[in-house]
């Protein structure tokens, strides 16, 4: 199910908060809105959803304009629970959409089993964990079976082992839904992760747009690549992103730096030295047999990748 | 002896014209204020601040003074003298409908929200109407709703001021439980108000321990 925009401006208070002149997002596919807080991401999902009406312009889905939501599953970044048993929370979007008694209860159980909450079942839903509280969240999106799932940051605030379990059985999950997704975050690994295509949100403007890959090799712009968590660099007169662990002590490829010691990180399994090349905060791995930096010292380092940016020096 | 003094005081049939003028103007000031107290909460418009510090007033308003204003709009030479209806129970329904109004909407909004915001967008996205949204809405914030509706009904079944001047204490059709004790403390009948006075709270009482049965086993639930 394709979304498109058309010129959709949203305001609050009087202030332009979404400006998308033109923006296509793909059906079948999962599309990553990747953006800094305050960017946008969640107003843009908001006005697809038809929960924010555009001062401008409009959103299509599958063709038709966006008025009402029948076609669309929400997860929430909030845990948002009525004070009922799972249950009651899974099925009541079926019965709101007047799906047949045996045909919901079959399906709330399938999600349950699939999102593994079939023993929380009878609980209730507003006295659950953070990690039951988000894949149930899912499992009421899914259960509805809707041809566009709009997904918040749906793994925020998670422990670290319960975000890699549900990062990992996202993308099949996703697929045995047959879903197209949006997926709004502004963690870069979970979009490089999950998303198919990625969109670049800065200041209500969309500022990148294409195939993760594409985006992720070619950023293009030094707003986007800093999005990205790329390190903005100025090499012989040029602006260049070098991608996270792609900066390597020593000397050894057509792009080297000067950098300077600020610290030296003990991670236990491994080191990383946090320096300063030009005035970029950068982190680079250290392996223990390597001699130790001084602070304050000046060493060379070499990008192993790289992207040269379009926005030149002077522009910035 | 109690018996007694009850009857001399046609106490049952007060006592049940009390319940049923102020069981009427609290359902009438829940069927309107909820819907208000639910707008308010939701909406977001220019002068919701003065408009809930009005409310905020309204829910501290004389009984008095409601009951004046009532009777000046009712009289015969008011406005709507025409309707004949001051010194009824009628009347005594519309002055105490008025009190208990802000206090239900002020309880109602509060109640909705305290309630998660994003609740609401919820039951947009997953296809609930209007009115079904209002429903399930209220069903959340039960608790809070029937404490605007103890609340109101506390207030107006132990009103005295509005129901003696809009309603006139005929004995045979406005007098109710205050004004009966007003009346009787008047006469001199000490015995007879206090009796009375008993039967007032012993009516509040299980109206109140009702509401907080319900009350209780929603927040168990």
């Amino acid at each position: 199910m394709n979304v498109t925009f058309d010129n959709v401006r949203v305001e609050r208070d009087r202030r332009l908060v979404l400006d998308v002149p033109s923006l296509h997002l793909s059906g079948g596919r999962t599309t990553a809105i990747l953006g800094p807080n305050g960017s946008g991401k969640t107003t843009l999902l908001r006005a697809i959803a038809g929960l924010e009406r555009p001062a401008s312009g409009h959103i299509s889905i599958g063709g038709a304009r966006v008025a009402s939501p029948p076609h669309v599953a929400v997860v929430f970044q909030e845990q948002v629970f009525l004070r009922r048993s799972v249950r009651e929370n899974l099925s009541l979007g079926l019965r709101l959409r007047h799906v047949d008694e045996d045909e919901a209860r079959m399906r709330v159980e399938e999600a349950a089993g699939l999102l593994g909450v079939p023993h929380l079942l009878d609980r209730r839903a507003d006295r659950l964990s953070g990690g039951e509280g988000r894949r149930v969240s899912l499992a009421r999106a899914l259960c509805l079976r809707a041809p566009l799932v709009l997904m918040d940051e749906p793994l925020e605030g998670l422990d670290e082992h319960t975000y890699s379990r549900l990062l990992d059985e996202l993308p099949q999950l996703l697929a045995a839904f047959n879903a197209t997704t949006l997926l709004v975050t502004h963690n870069r690994h979970e979009a490089l992760r999950l998303a198919d295509d990625l969109v670049v949100l800065v200041d209500g403007k969309v500022h990148a747009a294409g195939s993760t890959r594409q985006v992720a090799l070619h950023p293009g712009t030094s707003r986007v690549a800093d999005v990205l968590g790329y390190a903005v660099l100025v090499a012989g007169g040029r602006r260049v992103a070098v991608p996270p662990h792609a900066l390597r002590l020593g000397p050894g490829s057509a792009l080297e730096f000067s950098m300077v010691v600020r610290d030296v990180v003990d991670l236990i399994e491994s080191h990383e030295i946090v320096g300063e090349i030009g005035d970029v905060r950068v982190r680079v791995p250290f392996e223990s047999s390597q001699s130790r930096p001084v602070l304050g010292q000046c060493v060379i380092v070499h990008a192993e990748r790289w992207s040269e940016l379009s926005d030149g020096v002077q522009a910035h | 002896m109690a018996a007694e003094l009850l009857a001399d005081a046609h106490a049952p049939i007060v006592a049940l014209r009390t319940l049923l003028v102020s069981g009427a103007a609290t359902a009438l000031a829940v069927i309107i204020g909820v819907p208000i107290g639910y707008t308010i909460a939701r909406r977001s418009f220019r002068g919701r601040t003065i408009v809930l510090g009005l409310i905020n007033t309204g829910m501290g308003m004389p009984p008095v003074v409601v009951g004046l204003i009532v009777w000046l709009l009712l009289v015969r030479s008011g406005p709507f003298g025409g309707l004949d209806l001051v010194y009824t129970p009628q009347a005594m329904v519309l002055a105490q409908f008025l009190i208990a109004t802000p206090i239900v909407v002020g309880f109602t909004t509060a109640s909705f929200q305290a309630l998660p915001p994003r609740l609401f967008d919820l039951l947009v996205v997953l296809g609930a109407g209007r009115l079904r949204r209002l429903w399930i809405l209220a069903t959340e914030a039960r608790l809070g709703l029937l404490v605007a509706v103890m609340a109101a009904f506390g207030a107006i079944v132990s009103e005295v001021g509005a129901s003696m001047i809009v309603g006139g204490n005929l004995e045979r059709s406005t007098r109710v439980l205050t004004t009966a004790i007003v009346t009787e403390t008047s006469r001199g009948e000490v015995e007879r108000a206090l009796a009375l006075g008993l039967v007032l709270l012993a009516l509040s009482f299980v109206v109140n321990l009702s509401l907080t049965v319900v009350q209780q086993h929603a927040r168990t639930r």
